[in-house]
């Protein structure tokens, strides 16, 4: 089975940037104020979900 | 071309180098995607004073408090101190960095720059395999604003780096992932900018108490992103006020979260491309801190710029006068500072404590990292070997 891929919750996150700064793949980006991933482009790291600050970002389906 | 350079954010950075570069007469846009300038801010907002003295900022609108000095605290709480008295008086700001943004950004505009908000850089434009402005949406309009110079002053984020060609992704254990309140109610009695260290209170970084009033402190932590878990910063946070009741009974009036960069410095220069501060990794690798080096950084871009379009070349060899002169400013510091980040992050809280200890009565002559580090090199030779060839650099 595909790994989970990385998921953005709108009302967590504060648009820091952190998260696209640190991903390998530029599958983050900041949309209407607030970080969104790009599903196709994630590879299931998980470095942007341990380096938010505020726990904003989870696997998908979690 | 509509324009001879155009600036993508307008922090600092963006807003000083357009600035320099309108003041030699370059035709020049800032594009902001957010709606105000300076806001949300992402800042711990202490500054060092020595911005006083290239005189960038009228009035003092943008100061909400002049500092005494700094204090440091190790794991056991011993404190070591630079203060003011010591230190020539120079000491350091806590800033309103909406305000201390907005200031610099009209600063920029009454030299003659442009300024767009709600405007976001989506793409480069390659005419004839050179780069040529940049596309851009703004509200429901998507167009293009071609430029000579394409100025990436976006940020931690940085995506002009990359567009064009930069690697600007920052390993995890280069980037300092932080979240900070503003606790009104709280007891700043001691006008002191403090700093607390150690493994349990934030790995690989620090919490720093920064009073903008009497009753009003930024109470912040970053934590080294490899060693962070998911929502960790604020966690450590959070505990970390709860185990402090002078902090304790605040309340928080803003919470804000962020990303400091602490890496060596990337490729700054393209042909038709610049990058200034965070997007170019200008900041003290030590402190996270990257306000001085931005504006320093963004003056001499400014001037760069300036110069290359009275000369009408904009290639990359007649941009690198930005890359030397940046170099020859800060760039040793940021490279010594960095070492100092990786030796640091070897020490457990019993080293920091010793180290702490050795030097809480030394006179430091300078409210600066560098004479905080000379003082530990000075005291431990042997431990802090690699750093001596460095301090002697300097």
């Amino acid at each position: 089975m595909e790994k989970p891929k990385a998921l953005v919750d709108e009302t967590k996150c504060l648009a820091c940037g952190g998260c696209i700064s640190v991903c390998p793949q530029d599958a983050l980006l900041m949309y209407g104020g607030r970080a969104y991933v790009i599903a196709r482009k994630c590879i299931s790291c998980a470095i942007c979900i341990k380096i938010c600050p505020v726990g904003a970002i989870c696997e998908e389906g979690h | 071309m509509e324009y001879d350079a155009v600036v993508v954010g307008s922090g600092p950075a963006g807003s000083i180098t357009a600035r320099f570069a309108s003041e030699l007469g370059a035709k020049v846009l800032i594009v902001e995607r957010r709606a105000e300038v300076g806001v949300p801010v992402l800042c711990g907002e202490g500054v060092s004073q020595k911005i006083d003295k290239w005189n960038i900022l009228e009035g003092s609108r943008w100061i909400a408090n002049k500092v005494d000095g700094a204090r440091i605290f190790s794991p056991d709480k011993t404190m070591v101190k630079i203060a003011a008295d010591m230190a020539g008086n120079e000491t350091g700001y806590v800033v309103y960095r909406d305000i201390f943004d907005q200031e610099l950004a009209r600063s920029a505009v009454k030299a003659g720059a442009k300024l767009m908000l709600k405007t976001e850089a989506k793409e480069l434009i390659i005419e004839k395999g050179k780069m040529a402005g940049i596309k851009v949406k703004q509200l429901n309009d998507t167009f293009e604003i071609k430029a000579d110079i394409v100025v990436g002053a976006d940020g931690v984020e940085s995506k002009i780096g990359k567009w064009a060609g930069i690697n600007t992704t920052l390993k995890p254990y280069d980037i300092e992932t932080c979240a900070q309140y503003t606790l009104t109610n709280v007891d700043c009695n001691n006008n002191y900018c403090d700093f607390y260290l150690g493994n349990k209170i934030a790995p690989g970084g620090y919490v720093w108490v920064f009073p903008k009033r009497k009753d009003e402190a930024n109470v912040g932590i970053g934590i080294l992103g490899s060693l962070s878990e998911k929502g960790m910063a604020l966690k450590l946070l959070d505990k970390f006020i709860a185990d402090h009741p002078e902090l304790k009974k605040g309340e928080p009036v803003r919470l804000i979260a962020g990303a400091a960069p602490v890496a060596e410095p990337v490729q700054t220069v393209k042909d038709n491309l610049i990058l200034v501060g965070d997007a170019a990794r200008h900041v003290d690798p030590i402190t996270g801190g990257g306000l001085t080096t931005s504006l320093e950084g963004g003056k001499i871009a400014g001037h760069t710029i300036g110069n290359a379009v009275k000369k009408q070349r904009f290639d990359k060899e007649t941009l690198s006068t930005y890359e030397t002169s940046w170099k020859k400013a800060f760039g040793k510091k940021l490279h010594r500072n960095y070492v100092v980040k990786e030796i640091m992050l070897d020490f457990d809280d019993k080293t920091l404590n010793m180290l702490a200890d050795s030097v809480k009565d030394y006179n430091f002559q300078e409210f600066s990292t560098l004479s905080l580090v000379k003082a530990l090199v000075f005291k431990h030779p042997t431990l802090l070997k690699k750093l001596a060839p460095l301090i002697k650099l300097v």
